[in-house]
């Protein structure tokens, strides 16, 4: 079957859109583009309206509106009808068209409350073998939707993106055992067979009772069991449920958990990258003072070079010529002239003598006070020289380390900036509550575990008390002879419960083997790394795992257009062996796919667009130009949604 | 033999000079937060104007260092840079004279100076002074 056209009037944005979604020959695929709020998903909830009565993709900005359009009420006097409409076609396999139709009538007020909902109904029309056009309304209209997509089906034809990655993200041995057990159609076994053989049996039970108390104090004592049996059962049911629920939960709230950094770690990295940039800029700046001191040391060595090079020549020289250091002191030799006497010995100087004195005064060339600043200039000056020589080997050694520092700086720079944009991606708010959400999870799953226990553990006790009571019965039924009958016709009863049961396993056991067969065909038919993986799997328990070619589980790492082409064959499959032939509506189809294999999933859903009726429904930015180029060439209809400028209307453009 | 001077003057002009040398980390003067004394400072400015040939004579006066704080290696570049100047070691018996050569470098060096790191950010003359010391090092035959 497939939609061939839908008309929507006064319903959310749409006041008067007619939708034809047409076919080619070689693709059944509509394409609808439109940005966030302008009604994409209405689309999607308009078909739910209509045949289920409900809108389950509806978003927080929608459920706080009306389901009138915003315009007409605007348009409508006070206290005036108007009628949100909703039609369907249907095109059967047979060439037969029915006619889904919701409306309901809301009153519009001009004060502010919301318009009152007045009456709502739902019909059916189609044209019978003879021509004739036959009306079915309410009850008979949803029976006939039953027949075709069953309202416990529409999630398996009717999604969005999201639920489609998400599909074995969470709560998996939920959905797919909700599947199974949809799909088989155990609930026709279980209501019609086993519930009914359940009373037949305990009627007959009752009836025995009725002649002997004793046995009717046992039938009322293994009945009371029976029902806490089913009581326990239910419990467990239930307890498995929350326990699945409760780690698909957790493990939701650990992958998100997962794509963010270790934040404590991250933070303590932070810090310790902190103190070492500290302590190197310190030691940086240790060395760069270093530096300076020794440009500003050698400054005056090598600026006045020449001066001491000149004066260590003239020192030289003199040392040479044994002019220093002096060996007469020249002012004694002139106190010795002045008075005459030598100041030495005291002997009074003759003619002869005061001219050797005035001799050697003459030919003593320099004061005792140059010579000996001569002799304190030597040492300095030379220590200079001999300090000169290290100065480019200093200077060398001091600039390596300056540039050492400097690189190790500037990658503790990248790595803190690395960390910072790290953390800022992330709120730490809502870290803080993926975390506490994780543990309320683990703790639930615990708790229920730890319940589980116990109500299999009851369940047991239960069992055997059953069985007990069951041979107790049995035992006195056989006492006496006018129990013979009863006691066959419960017997039989018995057997055939026995049997509806294990019926009732087989079938489960063989619809899911078929699913898997079928997903397992379908997945490796559509995915592009045909040779990546091994099988599907979907396990006695439900749990479905996708197996690498090298043998390890590899669900939890595949990315997100892989899990959308496994989702996407799973709900095939569930077409397939349900006999359903419905049109797949995704919303959002590649929201989640990355950019790279935008394309391959693209073409999963054109190859699947032969065979079924295709509706996508896009935002601009999701059909980028890679897509655009996949599939417009392929489409049989396009349209564009505009939100007209008050915001109140959408108008539907044909591409 | 000439009186002994107590102290190596400046011009009294330069004095703001040499506080302007505050804005530059190699050279500010450690009461200011920098590392480098009066006596530091004012050999670097010689040192400078002895290497660019730059004697000026000073116009007034004022004290800078005292004579007591120059240390033998401090004396032995006056000293160096007086015989240089002279060609003569007899000019070590005349301090005063000494000194007013290295004063006389100074004040050309600090002015010098400053219009050099005028025309420089501090980094560049920073980097300056190495590749001038640098290339200066290579010449010198040791």
């Amino acid at each position: 079957m497939r939609i061939e056209k839908i008309i929507l009037k006064n319903y959310r944005q749409f006041r008067d859109v007619e939708i034809l979604l047409n076919k080619s020959l070689s693709s059944d695929l509509n394409i609808f583009i439109g940005k966030n709020g302008a009604g994409k998903t209405n689309i999607l909830n308009a078909i739910n309206w209509c045949l289920y009565g409900d809108e389950p993709h509806l978003s927080k900005d929608s459920q706080q509106l009306p389901m009138l359009n915003l315009q007409t009420i605007k348009e409508t006097i006070d206290e005036g009808d108007q009628e949100v409409m909703v039609e369907v076609y249907v095109k059967l396999e047979e060439e037969r068209t029915i006619i889904f139709t919701r409306r309901a009538t809301y009153r519009v007020y001009k004060e502010e409350r919301l318009p009152q909902l007045r009456n709502c109904d739902f019909e059916a029309r189609f044209s019978d073998e003879k021509g004739n056009t036959k009306f079915l309304q309410n009850e008979d209209a949803v029976s006939l939707v039953e027949r075709f997509v069953s309202k416990d089906m529409r999630e398996f034809f009717f999604f969005d993106g999201e639920r489609l990655d998400n599909y074995f993200k969470i709560a998996t041995i939920q959905n797919i055992s909700h599947a199974v057990f949809v799909i088989s159609q155990i609930d026709l076994l279980r209501n019609k067979i086993e519930n009914r053989l359940d009373t037949v049996l305990r009627e007959l039970r009752r009836e025995a009772g009725k002649e002997n108390p004793k046995i009717d104090e046992i039938r009322n004592r293994l009945e009371e069991d029976e029902d806490k049996l089913k009581d326990v059962e239910n419990r467990i049911e239930e307890c498995k449920k929350q326990i699945e629920i409760a780690k698909g939960k957790a493990k939701e709230c650990s992958d998100n958990l997962m794509r963010i950094p270790d934040v404590e770690a991250l933070e303590k990295e932070r810090e310790r990258l902190k103190r070492e940039k500290k302590s190197k800029k310190e030691i940086l700046d240790t060395k760069k003072k270093e530096r300076q001191d020794l440009l500003f040391e050698y400054e005056k060595i090598i600026f006045l070079w020449p001066a001491i090079e000149n004066s260590l020549q003239t020192i030289n020289e003199k040392k040479r010529l044994k002019e220093i250091p002096p060996t007469v002191d020249r002012s004694l030799l002139e106190e010795i002239l002045k008075n005459k006497v030598c100041s030495i010995c005291g002997t009074p100087l003759n003619d002869t003598s005061e001219k050797r004195v005035n001799d050697l005064l003459q030919n003593i060339k320099l004061s005792s006070i140059i010579s000996q600043k001569l002799l304190n200039m030597e040492n300095p000056l030379r220590s200079f020289i001999e300090e000169s020589k290290f100065f480019d080997e200093k200077l060398r050694k001091i600039n390596y380390e300056i540039t050492d520092y400097n690189k190790n700086l500037e990658r503790i720079e990248i790595d803190l900036s690395e960390i910072d944009k790290k953390l800022s991606g992330y709120d730490p708010e809502r870290i803080r509550r993926w975390q506490e959400q994780r543990k309320e999870y683990e703790e639930i799953q615990t708790k229920n575990q730890k319940l589980l226990g116990q109500l299999e553990m009851k369940r047991d006790e239960l069992n055997k008390s059953i069985d007990d009571l069951k041979k107790q019965y049995e035992d006195e039924l056989k006492k006496e002879k006018k129990f013979e009958l009863i006691k066959k016709q419960i017997d039989f009863c018995s057997k055939a419960l026995d049997v509806a049961k294990k019926t009732e396993e087989i079938i489960l056991r063989q619809t899911r083997e078929k699913i898997e067969s079928e997903t397992n065909k379908l997945f490796f038919n559509l995915i592009w790394k045909k040779e990546t993986f091994k099988n599907v799997e979907i396990k006695p328990d439900f749990n479905i795992n996708l197996i690498h070619s090298m043998g390890y589980e590899c669900l939890g790492t595949i990315s997100s257009a892989e899990r959308e082409v496994l989702a996407l064959s799973f709900t095939l499959a569930l077409q397939t062996i349900s006999g359903f032939n419905s049109p797949i509506l995704i919303d959002t189809p590649v929201a989640r796919v990355s950019d790279e294999l935008r394309t391959n999933f693209g073409k999963v859903l054109l190859d699947v667009s032969t065979g079924q009726q295709i509706i996508l429904l896009f935002t601009p930015s999701e059909y980028d130009k890679d897509i655009s180029k996949l599939l417009d060439p392929r489409s049989s209809g396009r349209f564009m949604l505009k939100l007209s400028s008050n915001e109140k209307e959408v108008k539907m453009e044909v591409l | 033999m000439s009186e002994i001077p107590d102290r190596l003057n400046i011009d009294r002009k330069d004095r703001e000079l040499y506080n302007k040398l505050d804005s530059e980390e190699i050279l500010k003067f450690k009461d200011n937060g920098g590392t480098r004394t009066r006596k530091e400072q004012f050999i670097f400015a010689m040192a400078y104007g002895f290497k660019l040939e730059s004697r000026k004579p000073l116009d007034s006066m004022e004290g800078f260092v005292l004579a007591k704080d120059l240390r033998p290696d401090d004396e032995a570049l006056i000293n160096a840079i007086a015989i240089y100047n002279t060609k003569s070691i007899e000019i070590l018996s005349d301090q005063k004279e000494v000194f007013k050569i290295a004063e006389e470098y100074a004040h050309a060096g600090i002015i010098l100076l400053d219009s050099k790191i005028k025309s420089t950010s501090f980094v560049s003359y920073e980097r300056e002074l190495e590749k001038t010391l640098h290339e200066m090092f290579q010449k010198i035959k040791l």
